[in-house]
Formats: C-alpha cells, structure tokens, sequence
C-alpha cells in the first residue's frame, strides 16, 4: 500500500468517524483534500494526477480506510469507480480532462440505481437523447453513494441502440440531488437520489461518444467497484477484530479475562478467521486484476461476496464480545454492524452474487 | 496460458486460432468464426469482460473508449480485425 496515503487518512479521520457517523456528513474540506491530493482514487495513473497504485496497493489502502470509517471508504469507492469507468471508456481527451479533475480535488458519484431498476440493471429506464451537437438526459437515479458532495456524477442512462454513460456536472440546469435521510448505515456516505429533468449537455460528455454493450459497461464499472467493496469489507473485519480483542484482554467477568471464557475466545477466532480469509480472496482477485487476467470479473464477485459475508457475520460478533460497549451509536463495533449489512447489499447483492457464481459453477461441464 | 505477443507481424490467422482456442476452453463451444457469441443462449456480461481483458493480454493492446463496442467482440472475426488494427496502431503509441 502507500503508507504516505495511509497516513494521511489515517490523519484525515484520526477520532473523527464517529461523529461524522452521528452527524450523516464528512466535512466536504476533508474530502477534497484527500482527493486533491489522489487519495480517493490511487489507481489514476500520473499522467492524470494520480498516484498509479496497483489495484493490489489499492485495495489494502481501501481496506486501511474501511477498518476506520466506512462511510469515508464508500467515498473512495464511488470516486475509484467513477476514474475507472472514465479511464477505460473515455476517449483520449475525455480521459485527460476528467480525470484531471478527479485527482485535483473534484468528487464524484456513480449512478446505476433507479426506482425500478436495482438488482435487474437492464430494467434501467433514463434515456440520453442526441440533440444536435448536444445530448439531453431524463431519468431518476436513486441511492448514488457520494452524489450529495459530487461535482459530477457518472450517470448510466439508454442511448441511440445501446446504451452509455455521461459525465453530468451537478451544477446543470435540471439536476436535482436529494440526500437520502438517515440510511441504516454508511451513514455519511452522502447517499443521495438525481433527478435529471432536460438536462442539456454537450455531446462530448458522452463517454466514449458512441453507444455500448449496457452489459458490458456496468460489468467494466462494477468489477472495479466490487473489488473497492470487498477490500472495505476486509476494513471492517479488521476494525471489529482489534475492537473485540483489546475489549476480551481488557474486560473481566467471573474473575477473569473474557479472552480466558472459552466461548468468547472461539468469537475470537472466527474474527481472526473471517480477516484471514477476506484478505485472502481480496489479495487473489486483485493479483488478477493487476495481472490482467480475463478471471477478474468472477473473481471480483467472488471476492465482494465472501468478504460481505465475512464482515455482516464478525460485526455481529464483535458487537457480541463488547456487547453493552459495543451497543451504543458511532461505536466502531456498532458502525460495522450497520455498515456491513449494506455491503450484501450493494454492487450484487449476496443473491445476484450467487447467481452469478452458480452460473460458474455450472460452467464446467458440458 | 498465452505470453503477450507483441512481436509483429502479427497474422489474421493466428488471432483467429487463439480467440477459437479460448472461446472452446471457456464455453466448451466451438464458434464459427461469425456466430454472434452474444446473441441469445450466448454468453453473458461478465464474459463479455473477460473476452475485453483476455484480448488485451494476449495480444498486447489496450481497448478503450469507442473501442470498447460490443460489437467488436460480437464474433471471432470482428475481434480479430480488432486485435490487427490495435496491434498497427499499437505500434504508433
Ligand atoms: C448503502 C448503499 C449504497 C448504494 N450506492 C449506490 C451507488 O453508488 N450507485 C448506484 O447506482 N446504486 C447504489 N445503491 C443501490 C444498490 O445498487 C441497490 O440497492 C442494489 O442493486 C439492490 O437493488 P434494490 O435495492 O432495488 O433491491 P431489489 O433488486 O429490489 O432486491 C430485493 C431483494 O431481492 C433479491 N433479488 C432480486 N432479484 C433477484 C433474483 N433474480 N434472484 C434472487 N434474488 C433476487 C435481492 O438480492 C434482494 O435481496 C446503493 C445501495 C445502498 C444500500
């Protein structure tokens, strides 16, 4: 990883996470800073401003800040996400310019979601519309992790016979951003719901300046995203790891250490199992994204999949050991619990995962 | 697996061979050479990407921005004439 960015968000949050979980915001300073300074999409190669981690590096820089606060983790991802999906599908000069500008301290957000379109992406329904030497956008994008600090947002909308993704300032006319109130966790993640009513833009906005594969273009996207996720996971598991065994060393009952209660050194151990095995799939997949290995896109469901898991299962269980400790808001233990549930959640939930992976399975035989 | 073959000239044939040889390997199916892979019963996004990431490994190319249209990789020869123009152009960059 790069331990200069690792300190430096390390730095960023110090003890601040829980109030920032408390108070559903990140101070939009602390954001821009960091990505100023390319620290909340490492892998933008130097060309652009970036600091061209590996996605190995990456993803253990992602994980450092996921162990500390989630919702500055979910940031990273949206922003890592959005650089990825400009770098393999924008055109030379769309590259240069966009990116540029996501390492100099503008944000951005990701939008897939809608109200009838979740799970079922080829059910989405925003349209993007030539219009002379303009395009013109009309859709309602919900749940946009970071779109509520945005400058732009990366929307995935039906164009010409396919489909595209168009880089929208958040400032056009006709853009709406509406914080979503109180999510169950990830809490100042800046979820936020876009609506795009007549939104005119130049048509060199339009990624790549030709329609796509939907498929492909959300597939390319999310496999970035799904690595990003999983590494946040291995960060929570982390985090609810150190919690739980400093509070078992620490805390007596029936006249000696909980660590010493066997039933509580077994959580112990599923903790410790959980992190080993996280990491384990995140550090695979990752060499084959760093690798360039056609395996990458099941590889990156694999990885989200089994961390999510991992980490909903040892949130639950650290809260267990701290139990009363661990059971009061903007607590670290209490955080993962509500943050790691969302993670099967997002970007393929454990359901679609599985889908996709039976499918795998299958694979193998004729 | 395949080394990056960067080493011109690199002939319409042997992309043609190799694009067979893993599209049999991973789909058990041996494709005509212009069978629409994506058409229904086909194969699916996710393989979509690996073709993407397979072709670019391979080959030594990058695939980016308009190039990155389904319907170069909609059957073997269109990747192929892919795979030649990336690699001319490739030389230039
Ligand atoms: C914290 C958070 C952050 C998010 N950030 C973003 C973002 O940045 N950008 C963005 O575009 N979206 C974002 N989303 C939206 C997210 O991608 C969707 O919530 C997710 O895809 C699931 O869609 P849904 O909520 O509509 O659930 P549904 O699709 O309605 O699914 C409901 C349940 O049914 C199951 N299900 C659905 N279809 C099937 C099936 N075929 N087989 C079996 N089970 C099935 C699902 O697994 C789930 O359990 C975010 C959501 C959350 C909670």
């Amino acid at each position: 990883m790069s331990d200069e960015l690792a300190a430096l968000i390390g730095a960023e949050i110090a003890d601040r996470a829980a109030g920032w979980d408390l108070a559903g915001a990140i101070p939009p300073e602390v954001l821009r800073g960091l990505g100023a300074k390319g620290a909340l999409c490492a892998e933008v190669p130097a060309e652009y401003g970036g600091r061209g981690l590996t996605g190995r590096a990456n993803g253990e820089l992602t994980s450092h800040a996921g162990a500390l606060c989630s919702s500055l983790r979910s940031v990273m991802t949206s922003q890592g996400m959005a650089a990825w999906t400009i770098q393999r599908f924008g055109t030379r000069r769309q590259r240069s310019a966009e990116l540029t500008r996501l390492t100099s301290g503008a944000l951005a957000a990701v939008a897939f979601s809608e109200p009838q379109a979740g799970s079922d992406l080829s059910a989405i329904a925003t349209t993007i519309t030539d219009d002379g030497d303009e395009v013109v956008l009309n859709g309602h994008k919900v749940w946009s992790t970071a779109a509520a600090y945005a400058d732009v947002v990366v929307v995935f909308g039906r164009y010409q016979d396919g489909a595209a993704a168009v880089v929208v300032p958040t400032d056009t006319p006709g853009v709406t951003v509406s914080p979503v109130a109180q999510p169950l966790g990830c809490r100042a993640a800046g979820h936020a719901d876009v609506v795009l009513d007549g939104v005119r833009l130049p048509a060199d906005r339009v990624l790549s300046g030709t329609s796509q594969s939907l498929g492909l273009l959300t597939t390319l996207a999310l496999t970035y995203g799904r690595l990003s996720v999983a590494w946040g996971c291995v960060g929570i598991i982390r985090g609810c790891l150190r919690a739980a065994a400093a509070h078992a060393r620490r805390r007596e009952q029936f006249g000696k250490p909980l660590a010493e209660h066997q039933l509580v050194a077994r959580h112990l151990s599923e903790l410790l199992v959980a992190e080993q095995t996280a990491t384990r799939v995140c550090e695979h997949a990752s060499d084959r994204w760093d690798s360039g290995s056609p395996e990458v896109s099941g590889e990156a469901v694999l990885a989200k999949h089994v961390a999510a898991g991992r980490a909903a299962h040892a949130a639950a269980t650290a809260v267990q050991v701290l139990a009363s400790a661990g059971s009061v808001d903007g607590e670290v233990v209490a955080r993962a619990y509500r943050d790691a549930k969302l993670m099967q959640i997002i970007e393929g939930s454990d359901e679609i995962c599985q889908l996709i992976l039976a499918e795998r399975a299958l694979e193998g035989v004729a | 697996m395949s080394e990056p073959t960067t080493t011109p000239p690199l002939s319409a044939e042997h992309v043609r061979t190799e694009l067979k040889r893993f599209l049999e390997e991973r789909t058990k199916t041996d494709w005509a050479v212009d069978t629409d892979l994506f058409a229904t019963g086909g194969v699916s996004s996710l393989f979509a990407m690996e073709l993407v990431v397979h072709v670019e490994k391979t080959f030594g190319i990058a695939v980016e921005g308009p190039d990155l249209r389904i319907d170069n990789f909609r059957t073997v020869d269109a990747m192929t004439a892919l795979v030649l123009r990336l690699a001319e152009a490739g030389s230039g960059e």
